[in-house]
């Protein structure tokens, strides 16, 4: 069951986080360790660091998201990423679109459950 | 074309159906450039989806580039496919070698059997953004040692370091990649020039685990081994230089000629030593531990050097900025 139940998060998963990463970066520029480290915070996402960086290398080159070198406050500079105009569209728009999926998926499974 | 889409594509004319497979193919040709095979059971849905919507039309030309436009380019299409399946891990195998034959896994090991591109070597061998260490084997049965990963995970690099490895890397520091089996080539040639006229006429040619010679040959066969292992290793570089392949495929070249320069010189070497002092053992493990360490510090220094390269492309930049 363990197994199965895998599978099916990480079909579901796979669908969303790039989703989940726009909305990070939506919310202010984060460096690689510190996404991963706020994604893993979630761990009903599931999302490790060998997912978050081929991700975030494919997002930059789809041209969604941006990166550059940052003097950091502490220690030495990192690679803070952040949204481009084009990947605050498309995030707007995943977003209105991940709206309509969970309301439709709340509303199915409510009346699943109460059936 | 299996029977369904026969029959599905039976109302169309030729000229209609031909368009429809084109688009296709050309789809099919997308998804494998963006190695995301595991995307050909939606993408054979869609066609099969597009067979209906003709059924319920003339299925002229113009129907057909009418829906197929409703798609959108194929190219794009592949895309948007690739980057919902399996866009979080383009290179793990499960999603990468899809459901070709030639490549998966047998008793538990992965194998892979299609001729691998220079580019595909050199994304096993150096691929930082990829956390396992051991991958599946570029071709053959078994795996490779992911050198990225290892530096990784000993903290010498970070795997976004670079956005692409060693692409900002000054071209004269590439070449050091090239003159290290080059250089390993010239002691191979030293090594013959001073010892080959010396040797006995009989000298070790294959070592047991514990150091032992357990095969003798002639002095001139024990040279030819190593010899077209050094000519293969630098055809294989002078190959990825002259034909300006990206930096990456070229440091991986230059990795793998040194570690063909390295074993031919080691194997010499252990015969010469051999042949010189019978006791003596280890030459050979000495010399491949000793380039394998070498070919690793190459390319975490060069990663660093990109790094360093992008750090001050970026920081000069805002500082610029900062001052207007």
């Amino acid at each position: 069951m363990g197994n199965d139940t895998d599978s099916r998060l990480s079909q579901f998963r796979k669908g969303v986080v790039v989703l989940a990463i726009l909305a990070l970066l939506h919310a202010g520029e984060a460096y690689g360790g510190e996404i991963v480290e706020r994604l893993a915070s979630h761990p009903g996402l599931a999302i490790s660091a060998g997912t978050v960086y081929p991700l975030l290398s494919r997002l930059k080159k789809s041209g969604l998201i941006d990166s550059a070198w940052r003097e950091s406050p502490v220690g030495p500079p990192r690679k803070y990423y952040r949204l481009s105009a084009e990947g605050g569209v498309e995030f707007a728009a995943m977003a209105r679109a991940w709206d309509g999926v969970t309301d439709a998926m709340d509303d199915l499974l409510g009346n699943g459950a109460s059936r | 074309m299996n029977p369904q889409e026969r029959k599905a594509a039976g109302g169309l004319t030729p000229e209609s159906a031909e368009l429809v497979e084109t688009y296709f193919a050309r789809v099919h040709g997308a998804l494998l450039v963006a190695a995301a095979d595991e995307c050909e059971e939606t993408v054979d849905d869609l066609r099969a989806h597009v067979y209906e919507e003709l059924a319920g039309t003339a299925g002229t030309a113009a129907d057909v580039t009418r829906v197929l436009a409703e798609l959108g380019p194929p190219e794009a299409l592949a895309a948007q496919c690739a980057d919902v399946v399996s866009g979080p891990a383009p290179l793990t195998p499960e999603s990468r070698d899809g459901r070709s034959p030639l490549a998966g896994t047998l008793l538990g090991m992965p194998y892979e059997l299609r001729v691998p591109t220079a580019e595909r070597i050199a994304m096993r061998w150096w691929d930082p953004m990829n956390p396992n260490i051991l991958v599946p084997r570029v071709f053959g049965l078994g795996w490779d040692l992911n050198l990225g990963a290892v530096a990784v995970k000993l903290g010498l690099i970070k795997p976004d370091d670079e956005d692409t490895p060693f692409e900002s890397v000054p071209d004269r520091w590439l070449a050091v990649s090239a003159v290290l089996p080059v250089l390993m080539t010239l002691a191979l040639v030293t090594l013959v020039a001073l010892f080959q006229s010396a040797l006995p006429a009989q000298v070790a040619v294959h070592w047991g685990v514990s150091g032992a010679p357990d095969r003798f040959d002639s002095k001139g066969s024990a040279l030819v081994l190593p010899v077209v292992m050094t000519l293969i290793g630098l055809a294989i570089l002078g190959s990825a230089w002259l034909r300006r392949r990206p930096p990456l495929s070229r440091v991986a070249a230059g990795a793998l000629a040194m570690m063909l320069c390295s074993i031919s010189t080691a194997a010499y070497a252990q015969a010469v030593a051999t042949a010189y002092r019978a006791s003596e053992s280890g030459v050979l493990l000495a010399v491949m531990g000793g380039s394998l360490v070498l070919t690793f510090a190459m390319l975490v220094t060069l990663a660093r050097i990109g790094r360093a390269a992008e750090m001050r492309r970026d920081l000069d930049r805002t500082s610029k900025k900062g001052s207007v």
